[in-house]
């Protein structure tokens, strides 16, 4: 197990793509923050809370939804780069227990959305908190929020990234993969927690985005509004619950799986 | 020794039977050709062999185990399976090195195993950037990682030119001549034929022949063709064993029922001088395609 770890974070560490997602994800993020705190309290549009308001700073902090999407799509494209470019034959002769490859995957997707969940944290958090400082704001929230906001964009890309690549292993293709993914995110959590607020909180971007200070109605993601969000605690267990269900699929359904 | 043993294998997807209780051996020391036409199940037969596919019913056993339970297996089997089953924004080295992690190998290996199959010169390239000979030299680098006792080729003639031809039979002769068991699959006999001491030869999933590459055009009836100043002689004793004998325009022999052993076994025997003996490289793929049954069977 240890072997297929190892093996894991090299092959992160030997091509692009994770560099390219989290570089993604940042960028995307510090575009989103910067547009919410420029925005703020400006009036123009919908009114959008000032940086002074504990909103309009919550808003701003919480600009992570689109990196939290993207470390599910790191996860996903860790669990299906195997059969993109054919090397899951070699993966499974190397480890013929597929539950422990895929295991190692998960591991590795998990600590490499954490990296991905802080930078985008720390982007948001730097936008944010900068505008607020230069327009001469005092800062809104405690500092206990804005670092529980930011440990939810941590854990939740973290955990988010190890359900992608259950979700990957699955589907296998790796564009379709991705698209599942998008569409889950910006379509599926939302109309079904439209439909049903009560159950919305237990959805995995829902319960992710709120536990990084995404208001209910807002968020790029969007989540449904009128959600109630779930006590941290209980929103990382679901997250953690989804990943570990997701690989245990995914498991389950590789061991029975040829690899032709 | 027999160190790969297939047993009444049998593997079915949907409606078409891949492999039909086929059953083979592979012994060590010596290449092994696996044989058969396009879509005869070698493909899938050598990834039951690995673990890869399950099997619907029989065994297919290394060393009496299946693939999954060997100890080291790494170092026990390598196998090529796939001609691009790389990442290509990797590099040659990474590559190599992500494989080494994964198998638990040292990883002081890929050097040895890059200046084996010549690719020393590209270990910082990156595999997608690589010709398809260097492709097949990437694989076999990867799969000699463990210094196996035991290499699985599918196809590794595949796309090479001339040269990388040559010298894929020269390599997968010397690492026979070490003790190890390689076996190799093809659709083309002529391509083994010179490296391969054994071949097994399959057809619609079936095993149709196998045996030493020496007896097959005996099997099948293909002829041999000798050359002997005294070759009424030698045509008199081999038509009194039995064996079919007419003489081409130039004066050699063209036998058939008996293999090049025998002949040259018989020849030796009556004390005749034999200035040529040999299977002609038609008649071996007269014996593949009678075996195999796919002479005027489109694709």
């Amino acid at each position: 197990m240890n072997a297929q770890v190892r093996a894991e974070f090299l092959k992160l560490r030997t091509t692009r793509t994770a560099a390219a997602l989290v570089g993604l994800a940042v960028a995307v993020t510090a575009l989103i923050a910067t547009l919410e705190s420029a925005t703020a309290g400006t009036g123009r549009g919908m009114a959008i809370p000032s940086l002074a308001t504990t909103a309009g700073l919550r808003d701003a902090l919480a600009s992570t939804g689109f990196a939290l999407i993207t470390a599910a799509v790191l996860g996903t494209v860790i669990a299906t780069g195997e059969f993109r470019h054919k090397t899951a034959t070699a993966a499974y002769l190397d480890q013929p227990g597929r539950s422990h490859v895929l295991a190692a995957k998960a591991i590795t997707a998990a600590a490499a959305g954490i990296l991905l969940g802080l930078a985008a944290a720390a982007t948001a958090a730097g936008i944010g908190l900068g505008f607020a400082a230069a327009r001469g704001y005092p800062i809104a929230l405690p500092a206990a929020t804005i670092a529980r906001y930011a440990a939810g964009a941590i854990l939740g890309a973290g955990l988010l990234a190890a359900a992608g690549t259950g979700a990957g292993s699955l589907i296998r293709h790796q564009a379709g993969a991705i698209i599942a993914v998008f569409a889950w995110g910006f379509a599926v959590e939302l109309i079904v927690g439209g439909i049903a607020t009560s159950v919305a909180p237990y959805l995995p971007y829902t319960a992710a985005a709120l536990m990084a200070g995404v208001a209910s109605g807002g968020g790029m993601p969007p989540i449904a509004r009128g959600v109630i969000p779930l006590p941290f605690p209980a929103g990382v267990g679901v997250l953690a619950g989804a990943a570990i269900a997701l690989t245990a699929v995914a498991a389950a359904t590789a061991a029975r799986r040829d690899i032709t | 020794m027999t160190v790969i043993e297939a047993c009444q294998l049998t593997k079915r997807f949907g409606t078409v039977t891949a492999v039909d209780r086929l059953s083979f051996q592979v012994r060590a020391g010596t290449v092994t050709g696996f044989l058969g036409p396009n879509g005869a199940g070698k493909t899938t037969t050598l990834r039951m062999l690995l673990g890869l596919v399950r099997p619907d019913s029989g065994r297919a056993t290394l060393w009496g185990k299946p693939y999954a339970y060997l100890r080291a297996r790494r170092r026990a089997v390598g196998a090529v399976l796939e001609a691009s089953g790389f990442h290509p924004g990797r590099t040659v080295r990474d590559h190599l090195r992500v494989r080494c992690a994964a198998a638990g190998i040292a990883r002081s290996r890929v050097d040895a195993v890059v200046e084996a199959t010549g690719l020393a010169g590209l270990a910082g390239r990156r595999a997608g950037t690589l010709s398809l000979g260097e492709r097949q030299r990437l694989g076999l680098a990867a799969a000699l990682l463990g210094d196996p006792e035991v290499l699985i080729l599918d196809e590794p003639g595949n796309g090479l030119d001339p040269a990388g031809v040559t010298w894929l039979r020269g390599f997968l002769r010397r690492l026979a001549g070490e003790g190890r068991a390689v076996l190799v699959s093809s659709h083309l006999l002529a391509e083994v034929a010179q490296t391969a001491g054994q071949v097994i030869v399959i057809d619609r999933g079936q095993l149709t022949w196998s045996g030493p590459v020496s007896q097959l055009t005996t099997a099948t009836g293909q002829a041999v063709v000798v050359r002997t100043p005294r070759a009424a002689e030698l045509r008199a004793a081999l038509a009194a064993g039995g064996a079919a004998v007419r003489e081409l325009a130039d004066g050699r022999l063209e036998i058939t029922g008996a293999g090049t052993e025998q002949v040259a076994t018989l020849a030796a025997a009556m004390g005749l001088p034999v200035f040529e003996i040999s299977e002609p490289a038609a008649s071996l793929e007269d014996a593949f395609l009678a075996l195999t049954a796919t002479e005027g069977r489109p694709g």
